[in-house]
């Protein structure tokens, strides 16, 4: 464990569920016997997200559990919830795939133990953009194996064989690297590409700052190197030990969007391509463009997302709210993935019932491996994995995309 | 040709070397591009030494990385192909020729195409003020007389690699045929091949209309995002571009890439933006394009590629003294 904190974040509750797991669903079974429960918020602050505010409402009667009645010949439980879903063309054990954490330092050092983690548990991760430029990528023989390569051979080695995948983000930036041409030539990311578990994602933005693009500090000793690359900003002085490096959001148009879209499934055919748009005032119409041009996901960050370093005034006034993305943009037959403050099963659920074929773990990711790096993030989805099951059974339903906004009672509405 | 000719097992340096059917595929490589450049010399080209090294190379290559070069701290790149030193080369002289080395990191599926090499040379061709249709003459014109250059000087070698002479006097019987990428895939779908719409022709499929075709032919008109920033689009057919590729029958596949250039400044942003790259880094190259480049039109002919069509050989590896095939370390 190391001093990673996330202020804000149900930091807390996530790392219990790393150190607990599945019982951590409950409240603390000391009190057992000896509580009363019941109402609101013993354990949660009053929540002011329209998300959070939300209810997940089971109907009296439920056609699908009759469905599922006669198919087991006896009363459907929990457990028998399939959670196994298509997160943009790669197969998860469960409906949830793990965000990029970008190049910041607290993410590098975690994001080995996240990777094999993920791996074992055979649900997607993405890998952030801006590592290769900033560290290399390592596969010469006297060089130090990068962040990117090392997380590649941990998830691979980790995995079962059929199950998970990984995908790798490509900024404007990150073109310079050819991390995507990197990774699609690389012999260590074969056994992706041979089993259909590589995707490539195209980063236009993210929700931590929307309109802005990924902020790190970085040495004061690289600036110059750097600059030839980023935009790089001495904000604390010359005495300070390190500068704000800045990256470019990009330039896009619809048919800019369209034609790069067209290029991913071109150049990289045996790849998935996957799409993270910023939580934007147009993210429907983005999205609906992604997917007429091809890609097989489109990711939405609600701006209550991120883990990276960004402005207050980005992370406090600027985006949409990831309940508001998901109002604007309809899906249908297309995967929607959503991230954005989501660590337990009520909002991931209500996501899901709310359009998201999966939704993303961010900081809950990262705070569950500090606390265990071996076991935390295990542990952790061991016990979202029991909350999905039980709320999802309880809505009368037993397969993921069965979930629908029937099932979601929202309070702004009345 | 088969699997085992693909690569699994290159033979040594020296019994490559050594060997009559190296030694006769090399003098017809050597053959060919004499008979080019006297066809070009005579047209009125100046033939150019083109840079191997840059700050920035051809993007275009389809899940190709390029080779990083420390220049003196800088990262500069291995010419994947010199596409832009062709168009700035056109400031001095209206018709240039290289006979160019370029080296891209395919990806690994491509060591089993018969067609990749890591290491390869492009005879490329550029000329000022043309357009597709005049680059596609020319284009038709130069492999006619490389086929009859070879078949009048190197009988000798064609008989050695046992080569079957009636496919060569077929390139020079007939004129090319010409069909637009959307009638190709559609040829390619109606034999149940799934091709998709908006990329580019991909290898097998390109094998088998190659296979079933009995003369060369263009195919033009090839859409946006499958090919590099520098193919002009259609302004009058958005979505399409000015381009083409020469495919050579008997499944020897494609043998060359050409197109009208992009030479408009703010057509070429968009254009490198569309293809996710960043403009910061072809600076120089924009710089002369925001200055004023000559429109053009021009190509480049795969020199292995077109050696191994010339000689029938298995696989284009044999086309080269020094074959690198894709995630091979080889001399």
């Amino acid at each position: 464990m190391t001093d990673l904190q996330a202020p804000g974040f149900a930091e807390e509750h996530v790392r219990a569920r790393a150190r607990h797991g599945a019982g951590s669903a409950f409240p603390d079974r000391e009190g057992y016997g000896s509580t009363l429960f019941g109402g609101a918020a013993a354990t949660l602050p009053p929540p002011t997200d329209p998300i959070d505010r939300a209810r997940l409402v089971p109907p009296v009667f439920v056609p699908l559990r009759l469905e599922r009645l006669f198919d087991l010949g006896r009363e459907p439980l929990s457990g028998d919830v399939d959670l196994t879903t298509d997160v943009g063309g790669l197969r998860s054990t469960l409906p949830v795939y793990i965000s990029a954490f970008g190049s910041t330092a607290a993410a590098s050092d975690l994001g080995l133990g996240v990777a094999q983690q993920a791996g074992r548990l055979g649900i997607p991760m993405v890998i952030g953009e801006n590592i290769v430029p900033v560290s290399g990528y390592g596969r010469m023989e006297q060089e130090k194996q990068s962040s990117l390569l090392g997380r590649i051979t941990q998830y691979i080695d980790a995995a079962p064989p059929d199950l998970g995948g990984v995908v790798v983000q490509q900024s404007t930036e990150d073109a310079n690297a050819e991390v995507w041409n990197l990774v699609y030539s690389d012999p260590a990311a074969q056994p992706l590409l041979t089993t259909g578990r590589l995707a490539f994602e195209l980063k236009v933005g993210q929700g931590a700052k929307p309109g802005v693009g990924g902020m790190t500090l970085v040495p004061r000793a690289r600036a110059a190197e750097l600059s030839t690359q980023y935009d790089i900003m001495d904000l604390y002085g010359p005495a300070s030990e390190s500068v704000l490096r800045c990256s470019s959001p990009g330039t896009f148009s619809e048919e800019i969007l369209r034609q790069q879209i067209r290029l991913m499934r071109n150049n990289y055919p045996r790849c998935r391509v996957w799409v993270k748009l910023p939580p934007g005032r147009d993210v429907h119409h983005a999205a609906a463009v992604a997917w007429a041009a091809g890609a097989d996901s489109v990711t939405v960050d609600g701006a209550e997302g991120g883990t990276g370093w960004a402005p207050s005034a980005f992370l406090d006034q600027v985006g949409l709210p990831l309940a508001e993305c998901l109002d604007r943009v309809t899906p249908e037959e297309n995967c929607l993935l959503v991230s954005g403050r989501v660590w337990e099963g009520a909002r991931a659920v209500k996501c899901l019932a709310l359009g998201a074929r999966a939704v993303g773990l961010g900081r809950a990711a990262l705070i569950a491996t500090d606390e265990d790096p071996k076991l935390g993030l295990e542990n952790f989805l061991e016990c979202l994995a029991l909350e999905m099951r039980l709320l999802i059974s309880a809505l009368g339903k037993y397969r993921v995309s069965d979930l629908s906004a029937e099932d979601v009672w929202m309070p702004s509405a009345r | 040709m088969s699997a085992d000719t693909a690569g699994a097992a290159l033979p040594t340096p020296r019994a490559h070397l050594t060997s009559d059917r190296t030694r006769a595929a090399l003098t017809l490589q050597g053959r060919f591009l004499a008979g080019a450049r006297d066809f070009l010399v005579s047209e009125g080209f100046t033939e150019l030494l083109p840079p191997t090294i840059g700050p920035v190379t051809d993007p275009g290559a389809r899940g190709a990385k390029q080779v990083d070069i420390d220049y003196y701290g800088h990262r500069y790149k291995l010419m994947t192909s010199g596409i832009l030193y062709k168009q700035a080369s056109l400031l001095s002289f209206d018709k240039i020729f290289h006979v160019a080395p370029n080296v891209r990191l395919e990806p690994l599926e491509t060591a089993v195409t018969h067609r990749h090499l890591v290491e390869f040379h492009q005879l490329d061709v550029e000329i000022a003020g043309a357009s597709r249709e005049d680059a596609m003459d020319v284009a038709e014109r130069l492999t006619k007389h490389c086929v009859e250059h070879v078949l009048s000087t190197a009988q000798e070698q064609l008989e050695i690699l046992a080569r079957e002479t009636e496919q060569l006097k077929q390139v020079c019987a007939a004129p090319y045929g010409r069909k637009r990428h959307s009638e190709a895939v559609a040829e390619l779908r109606a034999t149940g091949y799934d091709q998709a719409e908006n990329t580019e022709i991909e290898w097998e499929g390109e094998e088998i209309i190659s296979a079933a075709a009995p003369h060369p032919f263009f195919i033009t008109d090839y859409p946006k995002g499958s090919r590099g920033f520098y193919d002009k689009e259609n302004t009058e057919d958005p979505g399409v571009l000015r381009n083409f590729d020469l495919i050579f029958p008997g499944g020897f596949g494609e043998m060359m890439s050409g197109s009208e250039r992009e030479a408009d400044y703010r057509n070429l942003m968009m254009r490198i933006r569309e293809t996710g790259e960043n403009p910061a880094k072809y600076e120089w190259y924009l710089t002369l394009a925001r200055e004023g480049i000559p429109s053009s039109a021009g190509f480049g002919l795969g020199v292995e590629r077109f050696t191994r069509f010339l000689g029938g050989l298995d696989a284009v590896w044999q086309a080269s003294g020094y074959p690198k095939l894709p995630g091979e370390p080889r001399p």
